[in-house]
């Protein structure tokens, strides 16, 4: 399969990681508007040849697979365009800014009979796949609750969306720079309602603030609550308070389970053999000892350079794998646009408020 | 001459744009969108224009650059990951020169820096002169000395293909007031405990002021075109020496913890093994333990600045003594008089600059 990437900034790095796990991809062209970026990138990953023109590129290298990479303002243009040109799109969170911008784009993917697929990368973290799976077999009950909470320390000075000098483009999503983050919040949230229930939310509570002030940032911070069937959706974002996190909590009728997908581990309470008397204590034992085992894994994957894309990798790979044997796509269109209607609502509740 | 100086706030760039002005030069100094110039600036000289640009857009960088004699581009970014190091220094300079082309500027002053030769192989002892090996592995090295590296290396390119007239600077070690303290002089742990690897190093030390004057004269200098030149000051002190003087001045007195070069160098190498045999060099380790980075920092050679004295004139204007006293009264806010009179301490350098080769006493 022929791929090529449209951008060359961090998340690059990461997608084309997780390519050079897929034995049947070869990296066929690389296109930034730098040139010196496209030839960097090229170099270290072994592409046959650099663009500034991604059209040059379409036309002459003809991908089968484009991986968009840029802000998500330039999408609409660049994925049709590349879908227009018969080739597949992996498009970087969020494919749209809005709900209606995604159905232009899934229009296309139709009407072209191309596949457009958005990176929903932490859902294929170890951690997450391990909750799901408790989820499955029933070990934590009904599914009544979960809280995705994200804290990233970027008002910070020196980093790239503080930077007064030069406006990251995320400051002018419909919610700012949480915009940037808030599809990940949203489609974990999303991926533990119980199956057979709709998941559009009929209730929101929305409460966006800028605790840290000034114009640059609309909001750094998001407190909402969105009902969705039985399930209460608790969405936390925080660049005000610290240190940074990125925690999943799943409650359900007999248990919970959480992680932290910064420094992960999976600690479950849940019935355990000993009956209620013992369970308490043997839930306190356990969870001590995915703490202590989690350090140790955290410190080495500290050392080893291990990050939390590794969703991301292993996403690349399922994607290729389905595209291959024409299997369904690891996130779904359906997926999509759950996703995007539930960030559709957050954001409306920003207006009303 | 009118040059325009990119990363003009800098530390070293606000030395530029003085040195620039006294002696008789009319100066563009591009300041990013957000800066507060009159902070940086309070009582600015009419001959100082500026123009408000960010280097990692294009936007206005071509009208910046009309009517410029030079561009003296000193703007790189240090902090970040490496895309953000990339962003600001590769990108941005890739930005300038497309601005130059269009703007008809055909002169440039690049300031690189010591950081892209390769300490690794070379044995101890030689004179780092501009015909030093530079890094063959950069990967290995930290970003900064990786996104220096394609800098230059794309900078050379652009002038050989465009026919742009190019000097490369590296400065040594940049020392000044707010900046007496580096990665030679160890690693601080704590507010006044530092670990200082080796002693008998020298330190490619070069004061701010005296780097400043180098790229002001190679920007305005005929012969300079097509030149490399390395920037260090006469007589560079050895790890031991500029580490005593600072302690004599500093209030609370660091407390020094020195660690042998020999000992840090073999812990290094055992510990690049152990990373290359079982963990397949995946492993990230901090710089003292990985062996390029720790040769950049203290391994024991000479420096020289004889082709820049040579061929550019050059002169140190205040010793090392001086310069370090100089910087710590800036520091606390005293006026310093360009030619004020120094006096010595007991047991220090005489108060005249003895501008020492390495290699001419090689």
């Amino acid at each position: 399969m022929k791929t090529a990437v449209i951008g060359t900034g961090v998340i690059c790095e990461q997608h084309l990681i997780g390519l050079s796990r897929v034995g049947a991809a070869r990296l066929v062209g690389v296109c930034d508007l730098s040139p010196a970026m496209a030839e960097y990138t090229a170099d270290r990953f072994h592409a046959d040849a650099t663009y500034t023109n991604y059209r040059a590129m379409l036309e002459q290298a003809k991908p089968d697979v484009v991986h968009v990479l840029t802000p998500p303002p330039t999408h609409l243009r660049l994925v049709t365009d590349c879908l227009d040109a018969g080739a597949h799109v992996f498009v970087e969170k969020p494919a749209a800014p809005t709900h209606a911008e995604l159905t232009q784009l899934l229009d296309a993917s139709t009407r072209t009979g191309k596949l457009l697929v958005e990176d929903h990368n932490y859902r294929f973290n170890q951690a997450v796949q391990q909750i799901e799976q408790l989820v499955e077999e029933g070990e934590l009950g009904t599914v009544g609750e979960v809280e995705v909470r994200m804290v990233l320390g970027i008002r910070g000075e020196g980093g790239r969306f503080a930077d007064r000098h030069l406006r990251h483009p995320s400051h002018d999503m419909p919610a700012g720079v949480i915009h940037e983050f808030i599809t990940h919040l949203c489609y974990l949230g999303l991926m533990f309602i119980p199956p057979g229930q709709p998941r559009t939310a009929e209730r929101v509570s929305a409460l966006w603030s800028n605790h840290g002030g000034g114009d640059h940032f609309r909001y750094d911070d998001l407190d909402a609550t969105a009902i969705v069937g039985d399930t209460h959706l608790r969405i936390r974002f925080s660049c005000h308070t610290g240190p940074d996190c990125f925690t999943l909590r799943v409650r359900g009728s007999e248990g919970w389970a959480e992680t932290d997908l910064f420094l992960p581990h999976v600690r479950v309470v849940k019935p355990r053999p000993g009956g209620r008397q013992l369970s308490p204590l043997v839930n306190q034992f356990a969870g001590g000892w995915t703490l202590l085992t989690a350090s140790a894994r955290s410190f080495r994957d500290k050392i080893m350079q291990r990050s939390a894309y590794e969703g991301l990798h292993e996403l690349v790979v399922r994607l290729y794998d389905a595209i291959d044997r024409g299997a369904p796509m690891p996130v779904t269109t359906q997926d999509m646009q759950d996703t995007s209607r539930l960030v559709d609502a957050l954001v409306a509740g920003q207006e009303a408020a | 001459m009118k040059l325009l100086v990119t990363g003009s706030t800098g530390f070293l760039g606000q030395a530029v744009v003085r040195d620039a002005l006294r002696l008789g030069h009319t100066v563009r100094a591009a300041v990013r969108p957000a800066t507060d110039v009159d902070r940086v600036w309070p009582d600015r000289d009419p001959r100082l224009d500026i123009v408000r640009i960010d280097l990692r857009r294009k936007q206005g960088l071509a009208e910046a650059c009309r009517g410029v004699d030079a561009v003296i581009h000193l703007a790189a970014v240090k902090m970040g990951d490496f895309y953000d190091q990339m962003l600001g220094t590769v990108v941005a300079t890739e930005n300038l020169l497309a601005a130059m082309d269009e703007a008809g500027c055909k002169r440039m002053v690049l300031c690189s820096t010591f950081s892209v030769y390769d300490y690794m192989r070379p044995r101890s002892g030689r004179v780092v002169d501009e015909s030093f090996p530079l890094e063959p592995d950069p990967d290995a090295r930290d970003e900064y000395a990786k996104t220096k590296l394609l800098q230059e290396n794309m900078v050379r390119a652009h002038a050989e293909k465009h026919g742009l007239s190019l000097t490369v600077v590296r400065p040594g070690v940049i020392y000044g007031p707010d900046n007496l303290l580096n990665g030679w002089t160890g690693q601080q742990l704590g507010a006044t405990r530092w670990a200082r690897v080796g002693a008998n190093a020298q330190i490619p030390l070069t004061y701010v002021d005296h780097c400043a004057n180098a790229h002001v004269l190679a920007a305005t200098t005929d012969a300079a075109v097509g030149q490399t030149y390395n920037v260090v000051d006469g007589d560079p002190p050895k790890q031991k020496r500029y580490i005593k003087l600072l302690q004599r001045r500093l209030t609370p007195r660091p407390r020094v913890i020195p660690i042998n070069w020999t000992l840090a160098r073999t812990v290094a190498r055992c510990g690049w093994l152990f990373n290359r045999m079982c963990l397949g060099g995946k492993a990230k380790v901090p710089s003292i333990l990985v062996p390029c980075r720790l040769h950049a920092r203290a391994k024991p050679y000479r420096y020289s600045n004889a082709k820049l004295r040579d061929e550019l004139g050059w002169e140190m204007r205040y010793p090392l003594e001086q310069a370090v006293d100089r910087s710590l009264a800036i520091e606390r806010g005293e006026a310093v008089a360009d030619d004020a009179e120094y006096t010595a301490r007991p047991g220090e350098a005489p108060a005249v600059a003895a501008p020492v080769t390495e290699a001419a006493t090689a």
